[in-house]
């Protein structure tokens, strides 16, 4: 029976105008997968990342991490939790005024680490993240995809078990999300790092995913292996997502995959 | 000649007297204060709605009081801490108290442009408010925190000019008595210049300091 990680339990989210922005979450994250979490704009998704970490406190409902509801602890230990949670951002968080060192270090100072023990681990995960030589530049000097290479290192140091990845490749090109996908997959594998991606494009959940959940108009509208409820999509809402979203360009790579170029393709079905 | 050398130069010894060392203690003051301001916030660090309306008002009457009814209103006070109420030392006293608001506001808009998204990351590593506020808001701030510096260091110049009036000590002591009692027009003009240069010099070293210090260029 695999370890059960992460749980959303009737997880609601009401801000003090409006509509309900998430209403009776539940989701279950199993130790070790990827899980992708999906949604046009305005379902949802930021907020209920930042509910995972209760960095937004939900209205009703709870989160249990490792087994223990997060609204039972005291700030003490909601903070020391969340070390065991790290997080990546869209538009990367990075400290301005500190060098990508620093930003690596940032959170075991929080921690009260020594820094003997700070630097070398800041070291080694910069060396993960292939940044070694970037070490003493500030952020407003790096590339985005440079970024949020420090952004994933910094959010690692703390060796969290679970990574949230909130719209963590929306700012960058395809190719340097590809960059920062295999980064993420890698992590996964070799460090056994839970990997939590909420996103809006159906491809970032197709190259890392293991599982998916669609969230659609504050719900979780279907959740299941990515392949399944892409190719047989049960709601209105997934199989808008599924049509909607780069089908040609999802095509093009199945043929790339398959190590065939478009013209053979169309040459075998016979329209070419 | 001699002697209107020797008095400048003892004016603007009093002038820098007065002025560092109020900004020094308006900051001991008005730091704390506008970091409060931040942190009670609606969306804060901390929301404490009640103080945070308190403060805001105290801190806007403080401001509005003009600086000469503030001078002699506090004389009581002054007398109290420094044990006379003329002359340089003195002055520190209302100057202080006039400049502590004004630099609590200063400090509030510096914070206030602290990217949100970077403190959200810093809560979601665990950080608690009282490191966000010490490793996140006034290191991330330094730039416009030292801009803001160069601001209130020759606005207080200013204002401890005016204390010149009821015998404060300084360039603007020395500005009223000679310039405007005897008619020295001179002298005036001097010490006005002088003055001018001070603020000057104090802006170009805050305002070169700042973007140096500063990363995100």
């Amino acid at each position: 029976m695999p370890e059960i990680i992460l749980q959303t339990r009737g997880l609601s989210k009401r801000f003090a105008t409006g509509d309900p922005v998430l209403e009776d979450v539940d989701l279950d994250i199993t130790a070790g997968e990827i899980f992708g979490l999906i949604g046009k704009s305005g379902a949802g998704k930021s907020t209920l990342a930042r509910c995972v970490n209760f960095l937004e406190r939900p209205s009703s409902g709870d989160v249990l991490f490792e087994g223990k509801p997060l609204s039972s602890l005291a700030p003490r230990d909601l903070y020391k939790a969340r070390r065991s949670m790290g997080m990546i951002f869209q538009q990367f968080n990075l400290l301005m005024q500190r060098s990508v060192l620093g930003n690596v270090l940032f959170p075991m100072e929080i921690a009260h680490w020594k820094k003997s023990k700070a630097v070398a681990r800041a070291k080694e995960l910069l060396d993960l993240v292939k940044l070694s030589d970037k070490e003493n530049a500030y952020p407003a000097t790096l590339s985005g995809g440079q970024r949020q290479r420090v952004a994933i290192a910094r959010a690692m140091a703390l060796s969290p078990r679970v990574l949230l990845c909130d719209e963590a490749t929306s700012a960058l090109d395809p190719e340097t999300t590809r960059g920062i996908l295999a980064l993420l997959r890698d992590i996964n594998q070799r460090l056994g790092v839970t990997i939590i991606v909420i996103t809006h494009e159906m491809l970032v959940i197709e190259s890392i995913c293991t599982r998916v959940a669609i969230l659609d108009n504050s719900h979780v509208a279907e959740i299941g292996p990515v392949r399944e409820v892409f190719t047989h999509p049960k709601t209105e809402a997934a199989r808008a997502l599924v049509q909607s979203d780069g089908r040609a360009e999802r095509l093009l790579r199945l043929i790339e995959s398959n190590g065939l170029t478009v013209e053979e393709v169309l040459s075998r079905v016979g329209i070419v | 000649m001699s002697g209107l050398y020797e008095m400048l130069i003892k004016g603007i010894k009093e002038t820098l007297y007065m002025t560092l060392w109020s900004t020094a203690l308006a900051y001991a003051l008005g730091l704390p204060l506008g970091v409060i301001l931040v942190a009670t916030d609606r969306g804060g660090l901390r929301p404490m709605r009640g103080l945070n309306a308190a403060l805001g008002i105290i801190i806007n009457i403080a401001r509005s009081i003009p600086f000469l009814i503030l001078l002699i209103a506090v004389i009581p006070l002054t007398r109290a801490i420094v044990g006379r109420m003329v002359g340089s030392t003195a002055t520190i006293v209302p100057l202080t108290l006039s400049a502590a608001p004004f630099i609590a506001r200063l400090v509030e808009s510096s914070l206030k442009e602290v990217d949100a998204g970077v403190v959200q990351a810093a809560r979601s590593m665990g950080a608690s408010p009282m490191q966000i506020i010490c490793k996140v808001l006034l290191p991330e701030a330094r730039p416009s925190l030292l801009l803001g510096a160069a601001i209130a260091i020759t606005t207080i110049l200013g204002y401890s000019a005016m204390a010149g009036i009821v015998g404060g000590g300084g360039l603007g002591d020395i500005a009223i008595r000679y310039g405007y009692y005897r008619y020295q027009r001179d002298t005036m003009l001097i010490t006005v210049a002088l003055l001018v240069l001070i603020v000057q010099a104090f802006q170009e070293v805050g305002a070169r300091a700042a973007k140096r210090i500063d990363r995100r260029i």
